[in-house]
């Protein structure tokens, strides 16, 4: 079988005063850097009766810092020639942009002003709740299969607010939201000491250290919030929903099974990652095979642990692995969960063949060093992955340890599904 | 509730892991809160290219990037208008071309693709059909060779082929449900009129009617080399890849002789009415704007792009300013421009909630007839000017975007000088060409206006702003 090329991008770190961590990992390729600052707060700490504010509060960092006016973050940034986002998740909020190396020190500065003195206005902040309105709108409301699975699975597999509550939030939450709330989260969570500074691209580690002390060693440090544990027990029965579209053409549901603790337990985590690429990876995976290329009769299904689409390495416990499916009605959703049943059957009881094995920790190992290519993207993965499990080192090692899945492990975890109590979420067309 | 023994564990790794800490001596001084300087604007340096002409016709284009080990692979190939009038064959041919050959059934293929890390797969573009893929560097020979026995073996079973319009007539349902696909299809209609451009999305009914027959007949026509690019990037040494392409593609040769890929130029559109496309009870309105821009390559093309970047083609706009962090109306309120072959085309987009549409129009046409009237200032200018240069570099800094570029380029005909050209003559476009190629792009009476929306509650007030058609 082909190894699997190692490739040496060594982070360094350090710690300033305040707590603030701060990794470089310099790669001169091409003259431009990525800047990310992630902090280790998302939707699952929200307080109850503030569905979205996690989301909200994330689009009130660009609206302004004691030296950065409304709209200027993104001028600076787009006039240096960069780019810049920002993204919220169950357990992290993410802030980050890419610019010509010559301007690295601009987006420190800018970092650093709205950690250390943003300012939230009234205007601000309802101008904010009508985009964020207009953002649902876009992305669940107006269109078919809006929020499928991501805000409707984990309302079924889950019971606790922090787990099971919408992350986008509901319109009378977002509308409630008030200033003096957004002081406090702030105050609470975007600390130093609870967020990771990344600097990845052409620079190096001294100057990174010497420009992240000069910025942020002086924003004051504070206490670094309690968050979580929020630990469910799994299911102790099926649960099953069917829910209506009116906008869908055609029908599809999500499967949610349990994995392990996705930090506490990694290398376990690891076979059910591997199992969700057995399951539904390429074309030549076992569900696509049989459901979509053998029996003909679903359109499309695709398997992925975490809740939010693409974050298996940037969640804690607990968290699912989904198999989500959609097809044409030719077959019923009992009929294609017996076949996936089958199918996950015949792996916990042959388990994989070892070139099949093979094939999902390559394509897996492409699509890992392909997720880095970016330097935007490389600077917040590997902030995400120092914020959730402590070590960003852990990006380029995941080829190696996913490798190290043997095929009994691989049988372990597929019964351990067959065995759960599984969520199906059902979503039916209006009118069937 | 116990504390999480793994998140202390977690902590606790960490700083295990930690390389020894580099500390100021306290107490910090204060942060300086003036704007760090962010360096002379500079034309980036070009990607080193390599360029080859292959035997039946290819034409080779490869950049060494060892940035991540990995290869990016593309094959990009122009259709006729015949094939763009009538689409649904074409769809069904990228998909089925991986559904067997003579050495693989469809599973065993994308078994021997994913062996090596890699994908393989193609897309059709409003003129092309780009053949995709990435795979770990150490296995390009091994993906070229699958490429081209898909391209010289593809076998259309029949079974597969039925199966693959099937699912295609599903997503296509599915896409037309999408109320943005809507909006794009009622704007290249209006835009492009009878140009093969304003062809639809093709309907499931001709989606369903393709054969195995029509596929075998249209593979050689498409799957030409005489008029195909190959792009390859990554972590590769350039002259060994190109003598790798060369002997793997020799086995691809022309079967028999097909006409140039011809298309008709792109004509202005005819303005007229303002199109309402009825979506009862949808709770926004995808408002489009469009009209027809300068293409790439094209001497007024930098000015052009400068004046689009500054209306809505990044945050920072006058579009962004006023439609989102004024009035809150929509999340995503932003411009674009498409090249194609025959010609190139702005597009001017918003989804606000249905409430407001009246106003977000009258917005909307207030910044086009303000930027085409009073044109821009200096400093907003400038802002573009490091913008563009800024996006360019980075649309070529990743592999999959170096060779998106790069395939896109050639399959246009634009001379690659135009790699170092861009953005010199960004650089230095003036004020006064860039508030021309407004007057002459972005003037609201050069544009056509599609809406797609609730007809109950948006007729009202887009009438009050002129002209409404609805369409049925």
């Amino acid at each position: 079988m082909p190894t699997r090329p190692k490739r040496a991008h060594p982070a360094e770190r350090t710690v300033l005063d305040n707590g603030l961590k701060v990794l470089v990992v310099p790669d001169r390729t091409v003259p431009l850097v990525g800047v990310a600052v992630v902090y280790n707060v998302g939707f699952r700490s929200e307080p109850e009766g503030r569905t979205g504010f996690a989301h909200l509060f994330e689009h009130m960092m660009f609206q302004g810092s004691a030296h950065v006016g409304k709209m200027e973050h993104g001028r600076l940034v787009e006039s240096a020639g960069g780019r810049m986002n920002g993204h919220t998740l169950p357990d992290l909020t993410a802030y980050y942009e890419a610019l010509p190396a010559s301007a690295l020190e601009l987006a420190l500065f800018l970092e650093a002003d709205r950690m250390a003195s943003l300012s939230v206005s009234e205007e601000n902040l309802r101008n904010q709740v009508d985009v964020v309105k207009e953002e649902i709108r876009v992305n669940v409301l107006n269109r078919p299969y809006g929020g499928f699975p991501w805000i409707l699975l984990p309302a079924l597999a889950f019971t606790s607010y922090p787990n099971a509550h919408n992350g986008y939030g509901d319109f009378t939450h977002l509308e409630e939201a008030t200033v003096g709330e957004s002081e406090d989260f702030y105050a609470t969570f975007y600390s130093p000491a609870n967020a990771v500074l990344a600097v990845v691209g052409d620079c190096a580690a001294d100057e990174v250290f010497a420009l992240a002390e000069r910025y942020f060693g002086s924003i004051r440090r504070r206490r670094v919030p309690k968050r979580g544990p929020w630990p469910e027990p799994r299911p102790s029965a099926d649960l099953h929903r069917v829910i209506r579209d009116p906008l869908a053409p055609q029908p599809a549901f999500a499967v949610g099974y349990r994995t392990t603790d996705p930090v506490g337990d990694l290398d376990r985590y690891l076979i059910y990652d591997v199992l969700a690429s057995l399951l539904a990876g390429g074309d030549s995976s076992r569900l696509r095979a049989r459901l979509i290329y053998r029996d003909n009769n679903v359109t499309d299904v695709s398997c992925q642990l975490g809740t939010f689409g693409d974050d298996a390495f940037f969640v804690r416990d607990p968290t699912l692995l989904q198999v989500i499916v959609f097809h044409p009605g030719t077959a019923t959703t009992g009929a294609l969960l017996e076949a996936i049943d089958e199918e996950i059957g015949r792996l916990a009881e042959d388990g994989p063949d070892r070139q099949e094995l093979a094939r999902v920790v390559n394509t897996s190992s492409a699509d890992l060093w392909r997720s880095l290519d970016s330097l935007m993207d490389r600077a917040h993965i590997l902030a995400s992955v120092e914020t959730i499990h402590g070590r960003a080192e852990l990006v380029e090692e995941l080829a190696s340890r996913l490798a190290a899945v043997k095929v009994a492990d691989v049988a372990e975890a597929a019964a351990d599904l067959l065995s759960q109590h599984r969520a199906v979420l059902e979503l039916q067309p209006a009118g069937n | 509730m116990a504390p999480n023994p793994a998140k202390r564990a977690t902590a606790k790794t960490a700083a295990a892991q930690r390389a020894p800490a580099k500390r100021a001596a306290p107490p910090a001084p204060a942060r300086p809160t003036t704007r760090p300087p962010i360096g002379r604007l500079v034309a980036p340096t070009a990607p080193r290219l390599l360029e080859a002409s292959l035997p039946g016709g290819i034409h080779a284009l490869v950049v060494r990037r060892p940035s991540v080990p990995l290869v990016e692979v593309r094959l990009a190939l122009p259709l006729a208008a015949d094939q763009i009038r009538k689409p649904a064959p074409v769809s069904i041919l990228s998909r089925s071309l991986f559904a067997g050959t003579d050495r693989h059934d469809r599973v065993a293929l994308a078994g021997a693709i994913e062996d090596l890390g890699a994908s393989l797969d193609a897309h059709v573009g409003e003129d092309r059909v780009i053949l995709s893929g990435a795979v770990l560097a150490e296995h390009l020979k091994e993906l070229l060779a699958l490429l081209v026995e898909v391209i010289t073996s593809a076998s259309y079973p029949p079974d597969e082929v039925k199966a693959d319009r099937n699912r295609a007539a599903d997503e296509t349902l599915i896409a037309l449900s999408q109320p943005d696909v809507v909006a794009a299809q009622a704007l290249r209609r209006r835009l492009f009129g009878t140009h093969p451009y304003a062809t639809p999305i093709p309907p499931p009914a001709a989606l369903r009617r393709v054969d195995a027959a029509a596929l075998h007949a249209l593979h050689p026509v498409v799957l030409n080399p005489a008029g195909a690019h190959l792009v390859l990037v990554g972590d590769l040494q350039p002259h060994r890849a190109v003598g790798l392409a060369e002997e793997a593609l020799a086995a691809w040769t022309v079967t028999h002789e097909v006409p140039p890929a011809d298309l008709p130029p792109v004509a202005a559109p005819r303005p007229g009415p303002l199109e309402l496309v009825p979506r009862p009870a949808s709770v926004q309105s995808n408002l489009r704007m469009g009209g027809s821009f300068a293409r790439l390559g094209e001497p007024d093309w930098p000015a052009a792009s400068l004046a689009e970047q500054i209306l809505g083609g990044m945050f920072s706009s006058r579009i962004v300013a006023n439609i989102r962090e004024r009035n809150g109306y929509s999340y995503s309120p932003r411009s674009f421009v498409r090249h194609g072959r025959a010609g190139s085309s702005f597009t001017m987009a918003a989804d606000v909630a249905t409430g407001v549409t009246g106003p977000a129009l009258v917005e909307i046409f207030y910044e086009l007839g303000r930027i085409a009237t009073l044109g821009i200032n200096e400093e907003e200018l400038e802002m573009a000017r490091r913008h563009s240069v800024g996006r360019f570099s980075f649309d070529t800094a990743s592999l999959p975007g170096l060779a998106t570029t790069l395939a896109n380029l050639a399959i246009r005909g634009v001379d690659l000088g135009y790699l170092t050209a861009y953005p010199k003559a960004v650089i230095a476009a003036t004020k006064q060409m860039v508030d021309e190629a407004a007057a002459r792009y972005l003037a609201p009476s050069r544009l056509v206006t599609v809406v797609v929306g609730d007809p109950e509650v948006v007729t009202g007030p887009l009438s009050a702003l002129g002209e409404v058609a609805l369409r049925s």
